[in-house]
């Protein structure tokens, strides 16, 4: 998978619901884990999409809340409102 | 092995909030009930005379504390968002919903987990429907259920909430001939005020930072394999139960456990209920008064379908007898209907008829 060639930090996507979740994976392919929403990122306990790889951005669709990448301990914000 | 922040978080939280049930009936709650979201409101229905079970009616300060426990806390860490708009009347009648299960049950999943740790076999029972009910509740999530996205609100909506439960304490501490007091049964026993006030607040705080809830766990263990949430409903009956043990509140057994009722079919069916509706609100009671904290008006007008289901319960006979032989027909019949109704609210707002 393409991917996977440019791995250089973690991310991970938030969504509004399950099913966005479940439907980014299913896009994104092979290499994305589904898992709790990090805490640090929000008090809901929605679910995450996490991956490496760094095209990320032709598998947005209006369920994508936010995507962010791993900067040490704290997330970055790449992408979403606020 | 590294032990992850958020799971420390939770078993601590578990911990305390099973401390502190073990505690409030010690110092008066009734036994089980150190905390119970669904028989805390439907108290304090009682209390502001939405019914008038004379043997159910009290303020109490626990549900306050929780929820203003979460405001707090939220506001300080700048986590208080007012949002809302998500299908909030369907939601209403899922409280609804959750309340009509919760009373034929007698306990909300919280009291389900201590009335397990008190050794009340019945809610064994209670949590395989619970667990049936979140399953349910799975297949949709996973057949695109959704009901639809919040959007910001106004401040004013947000601590609409927080502030009627300030309302609720003053009128308790300063007005109390407003309210209904129960003379007897379980709306009689209870903590002193502020214990239960100082403890509410103190669960509220951690709920909030932790993200426990009793349906999210079994719903991360179902849809992602994931243990996290479920540890703090593990760690709540696990100190619960060596609570119990050691203050001689440990019974085993499925006859003559307090405030319960011993009709299998009946436990099994309230619980699925009120685990579906939960999944499908994404929460269980104790967490939508924390989302109503943190100022989620969805969740707000959950609780109103909790307290409206409470007095509707009580008013119309349908559930909350404490006998041992479960509940009458109507309260049956309100049981089977809820669970259609809670059916078709997931199929007509999931993706099912899409796919085929």
């Amino acid at each position: 998978m393409e991917n996977n060639n440019q791995e250089i930090s973690e991310k991970v996507a938030t969504f509004r619901s399950h099913y966005g979740a479940m439907m980014f994976r299913r896009r994104y392919g092979e290499g994305c884990k589904l898992k709790p929403v990090p805490r640090s990122l929000s008090s809901s306990c929605g679910t995450a999409a996490f991956f490496y790889g760094s095209q990320w951005e032709e598998y947005i669709d209006e369920n994508v809340e936010g995507v962010y990448e791993k900067a040490g301990d704290e997330w970055r914000k790449l992408y979403g409102e606020e | 092995m590294k032990v992850s922040k958020e799971k420390i978080g939770l078993a601590v939280t578990g911990i305390i909030v099973g401390l502190s049930a073990v505690i409030l009936t010690i110092f008066g709650n009734p036994k089980n009930m150190g905390f119970c979201i669904a028989c805390f409101v439907r108290d304090m229905a009682g209390a502001v005379k939405l019914h008038s079970a004379a043997v159910v009616q009290y303020m109490r300060p626990e549900v306050i504390g929780i929820v203003l426990g979460s405001f707090f806390l939220s506001l300080a860490k700048g986590e208080f968002k007012p949002r809302g708009g998500s299908s909030p009347f369907t939601r209403f009648i899922l409280g609804f919903l959750v309340m009509i299960g919760a009373l034929t049950f007698l306990g909300c999943p919280l009291r389900m987990v201590l009335r397990l740790a008190g050794g009340d076999l019945n809610a064994l029972v209670g949590l395989f429907g619970f667990t049936c009910g979140i399953a349910v509740g799975c297949f949709f999530i996973s057949k695109g259920f959704s009901l639809g996205r919040a959007y910001k609100q106004n401040k004013v909506e947000g601590i609409a909430l927080p502030v009627v439960n300030v309302v609720f304490l003053v009128a308790l501490v300063a007005f109390p001939s407003l309210l209904a007091f129960s003379e007897s049964g379980p709306g009689s026993m209870h903590a002193p005020i502020l214990l239960s006030l100082i403890i509410g607040l103190l669960v509220g705080g951690l709920a909030q930072r932790t993200r426990l809830c009793m349906a999210g766990g079994i719903r991360d263990i179902i849809l992602l394999k994931d243990w996290t949430l479920a540890l703090g409903s593990v760690m709540i009956f696990v100190v619960a139960l060596i609570g119990n043990l050691v203050t001689g509140s440990f019974k085993l057994g499925f006859t003559g456990q307090p405030v319960a009722q011993t009709s299998h079919i009946w436990n099994f069916l309230g619980m699925l209920l009120v685990g579906l509706a939960s999944v499908l609100l994404g929460g269980c009671p104790l967490r939508q008064l924390i989302m109503a904290g943190e100022g989620n008006t969805d969740s707000a007008v959950t609780v109103l379908g909790f307290f409206v289901g409470a007095a509707f319960a009580h008013n119309f006979k349908l559930v909350g007898n404490a006998t041992e032989t479960g509940p009458n027909v109507y309260g049956k019949s309100a049981v089977i209907i809820g669970i259609v109704i809670a059916l078709l609210i997931a199929f007509f707002n999931s993706r099912i008829k899409e796919e085929k």
